[in-house]
């Protein structure tokens, strides 16, 4: 009950802020209804996806200020575990979503034992060493299809199906997935006033101090980066859904564990709203850049020259994100 | 003044109504919009290249009327029993990307509300594509795509004209029982303890793997050893230790699975390594290119590989000759496996567009279903179009046929492709065994 | 036999001059501390301007040398000027991140540029020459000499850091920053100085590699955690270290070669069927998550 509260306890956030997001909520809820393209339809579930990718990230990236470029395998395992569960046993999503998260979770606690010994540059290195390494993996186990992957045939699994999160159209897509959007906001608005956010904070300031405290920052650490992965693996999962095509390459890769970082980090790490204003920037970004410059062949790569442009900016002179310039801007106004 | 301005207004506004109530598809009959997915960026742009040149030159003839050239296609403007209307292709770039494929297919057929779709070169994006094709019930022709498996799905609104790696492997095994026989034009009958290891490398893509896998299935078909097989990284940029780990098996017969920038690597390597086995073949793909071609030149002599068209094919048919004239003024290349294909493939596209009259789907599904399109009107050496209906490859074509060439030296010192399989086309005698480097 | 001498002498040339990629990035972070994400990225246009300067002067790739070190240096210091000069004030997020958007501005550039197609070295005065060490066994001209000169380049690069003043200088940073700008040693320009030597170790490597790889604008990220697994197996900030940690990690990239090798002696058909060379360097990155976890100082470094 008191978690429920906590949840839904926006108090501590400027009464613009709730407006805004308050509108730009409706403004979601309502998109569908509006005449749009479908590509602006798959922009919005990307921008959905990529924003709950971006708050798991968040919590042990922002908050604990560990920056973790191996996300992309836990896409992986959520992926391939639905995808697995519902050719060979016909499991629907919502029973192999949870099993994946579980999975995904378990792999964490595995690597999470080692890896939070690592600090910084190390810790950044090995995550995206493991990372490598389990995309290597999959690309040669014959279970999961290898380098094929493993497709979910329209005819073997007709549209529309609820239970097994199969459906022809993206908008019953676009409201599943932003029905996790808004659960995904609810969670780390308590996460933040969980004792382990607390912990996290303490930790990220100094860390010596946390553990004169008596925080035990070994295992803070690897908890919320379960926590991460959890997330991860849920969008992981409904991606396989969605996109119906599974393959290492296409979903594991190093790419995907970058743009999930640098989403997160360009809105705001360590902020509830940041990733989100992070994916409201970079998806929409690449994806017209990409529209725009489309098959003219001769200008491969602006959108990422672009992105990488503004990260290098923002790294030099507001590492805090978008919403750093945000809350400076608002400290110059108070004063 | 004010009489005026109201009468003005209500002029616009009829305009306006009118406008709205004039069903657009009343213009649209003009055009029929075919989306075509290739990988336009990215590894292989030199493909897409070739492939959108070969599809831009059928929708061309497709378009005009000339005569002298013996296609059904080329002898009306636009579609005819259509009123004449005209193909439009709307060119979308996949990116080597099967996610992206998709996305491009959705895009297409929402938002540009394409008639049907022709695509993708890579069967990894072919198969991803067809997926979307088969969710919304919009027909998809697929030219050049060879995994075996993209037929074997069952789908109702997928067809292939081109034969796949199935058939071509086993011409491949054909060829080497026929030099154990003495059948091979050139070639006296070789012992097989001569030609009995086998080793194969092959990418490790969708294609890849099927083709790796039907190899291992030949050779034990058709008693062979593979003494050695593995999937290599299609990206590499170094593949050394893969050539050794080949050259260590000792193989006498080496089969590769390569796209263009790996196959131009691959025997790079081989060379370095002086890799001395007795048959080397490519499954077509990068083996076939004119960039292979280019940068290997003459080391490239004595190689085998699968294709579908070279220029020789010019000889045996004219039409071949004329097209292939058509497309060397355009693109300053000769027709290859890529561009054949995907010029075969739109020409299939506006046979079935003409037998079915109308761009409703279930009407250019039926059309697809009954076509048959003579050998005598495809650049290709094939018997003719004419797809499965029945059976588990729904979807194919099964008057395709393969052909495997051998890059040799002719007599003004050029490399050129010569025939050697099937035997009846041979148009030169075989090398045999590889020179070496 | 000869499978297993072959790979062990591939392992061993390819490490030399995998130690010379790794040398710039131990110099950095020795230096400042900080980590490059961009390091490959440097390698890559170190092989572009190797090959270019080739095919448009008309010379054999070797001698290209100058010309990539220059660009080398130069790149390191623009760079340093330009952008990590701030990112080095912020936090470590901050750092990690920056150095991963000039990685990502650097590859992207060369892919408008370059466009995305493999290019490689055809002509030259050892292109398709080798050695024949007996056993069958062919080593490429060109990776001889690559290797050769790598060594010297090393070898220079370890003088000039120990018996030169500039290079005294850099080490004492390396070690104390505080104290040697006690020393009035001027700390920005020793760290632009590691920018530079650093940048230009990393571009002679890509130009001798490009004698015999081929360069597309997306091979830097192998090299950059290759170069990372070097460092960290031989002590971030240990010259010596990252030549034999090159060494080792040059024949851990063999690792298919010698299963092959076991596979044909014990002619265990287990063995052949298991896919090794898709695991290429897989097992580099594995190598590297042991190290940094089990023995973070690892061989020679004196950093943690």
């Amino acid at each position: 009950m008191e978690a429920i509260k906590n949840a839904l306890d926006f108090s501590d956030s400027p009464r613009i802020d709730l407006i805004v997001a308050g509108a730009i909520g409706i403004a979601i809820i309502a998109f569908p209804l509006f005449p749009h393209s479908s590509f602006a339809m798959s922009t919005m579930i990307q921008f959905l996806m990529f924003s709950l990718y971006g708050m798991g990230w968040n919590t042990i990236g922002g908050y604990g200020g560990q920056v973790d470029l191996g996300k992309a395998q836990y896409v992986g395992i959520g992926a391939y575990t639905t995808a697995v569960m519902l050719i060979r046993w016909d499991v629907p999503f919502w029973f192999s979503m949870p099993i994946g998260m579980c999975l995904s979770v378990g792999w964490s606690f595995i690597i999470g034992y080692p890896l939070f010994r690592l600090k910084g540059h190390y810790f950044a290195i090995a995550t995206i060493a493991t990372s490598l390494v389990l995309k290597d993996l999959f690309e040669v186990w014959d279970y999961v299809g290898a380098s094929r992957g493993i497709e979910i045939s329209p005819i073997e699994f007709p549209t529309p199906d609820f239970m097994r999160l199969l459906f022809r159209d993206d908008i019953y897509y676009f409201y599943v997935i932003l029905g996790f959007f808004f659960l995904g906001i609810l969670y780390i608005n308590w996460f933040r006033r969980s004792r382990l956010g607390f912990q996290l904070r303490s930790i990220k300031d100094n860390e010596d101090v946390a553990r004169s405290l008596g925080i035990n920052v070994h295992w803070a650490k690897i908890k919320t980066y379960a926590i991460a992965t959890a997330f991860v693996s849920m969008v992981g999962s409904f991606h396989a859904c969605y996109v119906k095509n599974i393959e290492p390459e296409d979903t594991m890769s190093l790419d995907i564990s970058i743009l999930i970082a640098l989403m997160a980090m360009l809105g705001g790490a360590g902020s509830l709203w940041g990733p989100i204003i992070g994916a409201g920037i970079l998806i929409p970004l690449k994806s017209y850049l990409k529209e725009w410059l489309g098959a003219q062949a001769g200008l491969v790569g602006i959108d990422l020259i672009l992105y990488a442009i503004i990260i290098m900016l923002i790294s030099a002179f507001e590492p805090r994100g978008v919403w750093g310039i945000v809350e400076k801007f608002r400290r110059k106004r108070r004063k | 003044m004010k009489a005026l301005v109201k009468f003005w207004k209500s002029i616009l506004l009829a305009l306006l109504l009118l406008a709205f109530l004039v069903p657009a598809g009343a213009w649209a009959a003009e055009e029929i919009k075919i989306g075509v997915i290739y990988p336009l960026t990215g590894g292989a742009a030199a493909a897409g290249r070739e492939l959108r040149a070969g599809a831009e030159l059928a929708a061309k003839i497709a378009n005009s009327t000339m005569a002298d050239l013996p296609m059904t296609m080329a002898q009306n403007s636009g579609v005819k029993s259509l009123g004449g209307a005209k193909i439009k292709l709307i060119f979308k770039d996949h990116e080597g990307n099967p996610t992206l494929g998709a996305d491009q297919a959705k895009k297409l057929i929402l938002d540009d509300k394409v008639d049907g779709i022709l695509g993708c070169y890579f069967s990894s994006v072919t198969k991803t594509v067809s997926a979307v094709c088969e969710q919304y019930g919009i027909p998809m022709i697929n030219g050049s795509s060879t995994s075996p498996a993209l037929t074997e799905r069952g789908f109702k609104w997928f067809w292939r004209t081109t034969p796949h790696d199935k058939w071509f492997t086993k011409d491949l095994f054909e060829l080497l029982v026929g030099l154990t026989e003495g059948k091979v034009k050139g070639v006296k009958a070789i012992p097989k303890k001569d030609i009995i290891n086998v080793a194969s490398a092959c990418e490790k893509t969708e294609w890849g793997s099927h083709v790796s896998a039907l190899i291992k299935d030949f050779c034990k078909e058709y008693k062979f050893k593979l003494r050695k097989s593995f999937l290599y990284a299609a990206k590499s940029a170094d593949l050394s230790s893969e050539v050794r780990s080949l050259k260590a098996s000792r193989a006498d017969v080496m089969l590769f699975a390569s796209y263009t920038s790996d196959a131009i690597l691959m025997v790079k390597t081989l060379k370095a390594q002086k890799a001395k086995p007795k048959i080397i073949w490519g499954q077509d793909a990068g083996f076939e290119k004119p960039e292979f071609r280019q940068t290997l030149g003459d080391s490239i002599s004595g190689i085998l590989t699968r294709t579908v068209f070279l220029p020789k094919v010019v000889e045996i048919k004219k039409l071949a000759g004329q097209v292939n004239d058509m497309y060397k003024r355009k693109t300053g290349n000769d027709l290859g496996g890529a561009s054949a294909r995907a010029f075969t493939g739109l020409q299939t596209w506006v046979a079935v567009l003409e037998k079915a009259g109308s761009t409703k789907p279930a009407d250019i599904q039926a059309a697809a279903n009954a076509i048959y399109i003579p050998g005598k009107e495809l650049v290709v050496p094939w018997q003719g179009i004419k797809f499965a209906t029945t059976g588990n490859e729904m979807g194919q074509n099964v008057l395709g046929s393969g052909l495997i060439g051998q890059y040799q030296k002719n007599k003004e010192g050029k490399i050129e492709l010569e025939i050697v399989y099937p035997f009846d086309v041979s148009s030169a005698d075989m090398i045999f065994p590889f020179a070496g480097f | 036999m000869d499978i297993l001498v072959g790979s062990l002498f591939a392992g061993l040339l390819i490490g030399m001059i995998l130690a010379l990629v790794a040398l710039g990035l131990t110099i950095i972070f020795g230096v400042m501390d900080i980590v490059n994400f961009a390091h490959g990225e440097f390698l890559m246009i170190g092989m572009y301007t190797g090959l270019l300067t080739a095919q448009g002067l008309g010379i054999d790739p070797l001698f290209t040398l100058p010309a990539a070190a220059f660009v080398g240096f130069l790149l390191g210091i623009i760079c340093y000027f330009g952008f990590i000069k701030f990112i080095i004030r912020g936090p470590m997020v901050a750092q990690l991140l920056g150095t991963f958007g000039l990685m990502l501005l650097l590859r992207n550039l060369a892919l408008l540029i370059f466009g995305s197609e493999d290019r490689a070295v055809h002509t030259g005065l050892l292109v398709d020459k080798s050695f024949d060490i007996g056993m069958g066994i062919i080593v490429p001209a060109t990776k001889l000499a690559a290797a050769g000169l790598s060594v010297v380049a090393f070898f220079a690069v370890w003088l000039l850091m120990h018996r030169t003043r500039v290079g005294k200088a850099l080490t004492a940073t390396a070690l104390d920053a505080q104290g040697a700008r006690y020393m009035g040693i001027p700390t920005e320009r020793m760290n632009a100085l590691a920018w530079g030597i650093g940048g230009a170790s990393v571009t002679i490597a890509g130009a001798l590699l490009v004698n015999f790889w081929s360069v597309n604008p997306f091979i830097g990220l192998l090299f950059t955690m290759i170069a990372f697994a070097i460092v960290a197996l031989g002590g971030f900030g240990s010259i010596p270290g990252a030549f034999f940690a090159g060494l080792v990690v040059g024949l851990i990239t063999e690792i298919p070669g010698f299963w092959d090798f076991f596979s044909y002696t014990f002619d265990a058909e287990w063995m052949m069927d298991v896919p090794m060379t898709s695991f290429k360097y897989m097992w580099v990155y594995v190598a590297y998550f042991l190290i940094v976890v089990f023995r973070p100082r690892g061989l020679f470094g004196w950093k943690q």
